[in-house]
């Protein structure tokens, strides 16, 4: 009985202000999105960092004709150096920090080139002397990069050594502003959302003042008198959690699965399914948000 | 039933108390009439009683019990247990008078099957009968006050305080609404009216107290008032 009461007044509440917790969804679904799209930026990041720093390899560029470097002082590099190089790659000292050691000649550097950039006018003019033999490393780990570095980069007959981790690096920097960018902006609306949630709940305490009046008189308990305005904003935020969920799903559907996936087949996306990770994560804190914001209005707009 | 042990209230440091070292006793099912002129501390002696607010000194017992010891998740229930009824009737107006009787008992969780059964008891206790389905604006002031005295006694309370209750009525009207309560009191209801219609307190010939500045000065078994025009009527 008295849960079909309470029902009815949420019901009640609702419909008297109607216009006001339309907003409330809207608010909390534009700021839960955001916090939903930081979240996906996260994500994608660990998710690209576990499949790419598995794959990182240490590039070691031998001396061409034209280097600068004065491991190149000599000139292209020799038989000797070459030798000596691979040699110490696969000693004893560096076998706890290499797993595979690949070379690539001119004319295989020339191929991969060719491979890359197949669509530019840039690729008949380049020729296999012009670019450097290299040795491709993996390492056991991806972040002991360091050890070959020192030991190799003043080498003679090495150009340089390069490893994609700066690259990649940069990109994460990238990603990671885009999501600080996306939560700065998702706390900005969140707050606007407690505010919001704040006027509304006052709003409707004000319009059922009568009510709730009659309700003490009568000795009505706390839970009883309070509970229809709680749950109206909980209600209204949820409903913006789950529109927040639906549009990051779709959008995770569209962009990623619909065309980054195919347009950049050799990356690590994460999934539709991932999204659907954050959902009860979302709707909670929608909870929590309207939950809380409707308890502190409440303590100072309805007496119990 | 309602004891006011050396009660003292004030609102601001400033002014003069509301009530001013107030003790009294009432009775289980005495009818107490407290009379007095505007400002005398009518109204505030009734809030005390509810706990709506706290007394600055002294005591005030309900039902044998210190109200300032009862913790606030237990005002609830000392509310239940005591019904109020205002000058300004606060119906609900949006509500019919079934309604707004069944309000009262679904509010602390009565079923359907018992609120059914008891409104239209109390209903026709109050003289409304076959007046269920009307709207607040379809009654008059002398029904809809019924409408709230019924409301007030529907969970069967002790106690009866009503603040003013023919403050809007004309006096035809008002005897109604006294042979109302005077019809609960003798079901065995504690009631305390607060008033200063001397017509009423004269006619009824109950136990009058009477309030200046906040203190009691005279308390009359079956006794008179004379209002503020200062002309015996009784
Ligand atoms: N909430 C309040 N805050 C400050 N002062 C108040 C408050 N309520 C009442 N008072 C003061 O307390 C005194 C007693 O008021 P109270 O309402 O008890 O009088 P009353 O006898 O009910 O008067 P009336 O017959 O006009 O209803 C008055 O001087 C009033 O101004
Ligand atoms: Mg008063």
């Amino acid at each position: 009985m008295r849960l079909a009461f309470i029902l009815s007044e949420i019901g009640s509440g609702i419909r008297r202000n109607l216009s006001m917790v339309t907003s409330v969804i809207l608010v909390t679904f534009i700021s839960l999105t955001f916090v939903g799209a930081a979240g996906l930026f996260q994500l994608q990041i660990n998710q690209m960092k576990g499949y790419w720093y598995d794959r990182v390899q240490v590039t070691l560029y031998l001396c061409v004709d034209n280097s600068s470097e004065t491991s190149c002082a000599a000139g292209p590099v020799t038989d000797e150096q070459r030798e000596a190089i691979q040699a110490k790659l696969e000693s004893e000292q560096f076998a706890p920090y290499v797993d595979t050691v690949t070379y690539e000649s001119q004319e295989e550097a020339l191929g991969h080139f060719r491979d890359q950039f197949a669509n530019s006018p840039i690729v008949d003019s380049v020729t296999a002397d012009q670019l450097p033999e290299s040795y491709r490393v993996s390492l056991v780990d991806a972040e002991k990069y360091e050890v070959i570095d020192e030991a190799f980069s003043s080498e003679p007959g090495v150009d340089a050594v390069s490893d994609q981790r700066d690259f990649l690096e940069a990109i994460f920097r990238y990603m990671n502003w885009a999501s600080v960018v996306a939560l700065v902006i998702a706390g900005i609306m969140t707050f606007c959302a407690i505010l919001l949630i704040a006027t509304t709940i006052r709003l409707s305490a004000f319009s059922r003042r009568r009510e709730t009046g009659i309700m003490r008189l009568v000795g009505a308990s706390k839970a009883v008198i309070q509970l229809p305005f709680i749950l109206e904003g909980v209600i209204a935020a949820v409903l913006g959690a789950v529109l927040a969920s639906a549009t990051l799903w779709a959008a995770s559907k569209f962009v990623i699965d619909g065309w980054l996936v195919d347009t950049f087949p050799q990356t690590a996306f994460i999934s539709s399914q991932q999204v659907l990770l954050l959902v009860p994560a979302l709707i909670l804190l929608g909870a929590v948000l309207a939950g809380l914001s409707s308890l502190l209005t409440l303590r100072r707009y309805v007496k119990v | 039933m309602i004891r006011f042990d050396n009660v003292t209230k004030n609102y601001d440091s400033k002014s003069q108390p509301a009530l001013d070292a107030v003790s009294l006793d009432v009775d289980r099912g005495e009818f107490v009439f407290l009379v007095g002129a505007s400002g005398s501390g009518k109204s505030t002696f009734i809030r005390l009683v509810l706990k709506e607010d706290r007394a600055s000194r002294g005591a005030v017992y309900v039902a044998g019990q210190n109200v300032a010891n009862i913790p606030s998740w237990r005002v609830p229930r000392l509310r239940r247990g005591i019904g109020v009824v205002f000058q300004d009737f606060r119906l609900l107006p949006n509500k019919t008078v079934f309604a707004n009787v069944a309000f009262a008992m679904q509010v602390i969780g009565r079923s359907r099957a018992v609120i059914r059964e008891t409104v239209p008891d109390v209903l026709a206790t109050v003289g409304l009968e076959g007046k269920n389905n009307r709207m607040p604006h379809e009654l008059s002031g002398g029904e809809q006050q019924r409408v709230a005295i019924a409301r007030a006694i529907v969970n069967r309370p002790g106690i009866l305080l009503a603040d003013e209750p023919t403050g809007n009525l004309d006096p035809t009207t008002s005897m109604g609404i006294m042979k109302v309560l005077d019809r609960i009191n003798q079901n065995g209801t504690t009631v305390v009216m607060a008033t200063h219609d001397d017509d009423i307190v004269n006619t009824m010939r109950k136990r009058v107290v009477e309030l200046r500045n906040g203190s009691v000065v005279r308390d009359d078994a079956q006794g008179i008032y004379v209002g503020e025009t200062g002309v015996l009527t009784g």
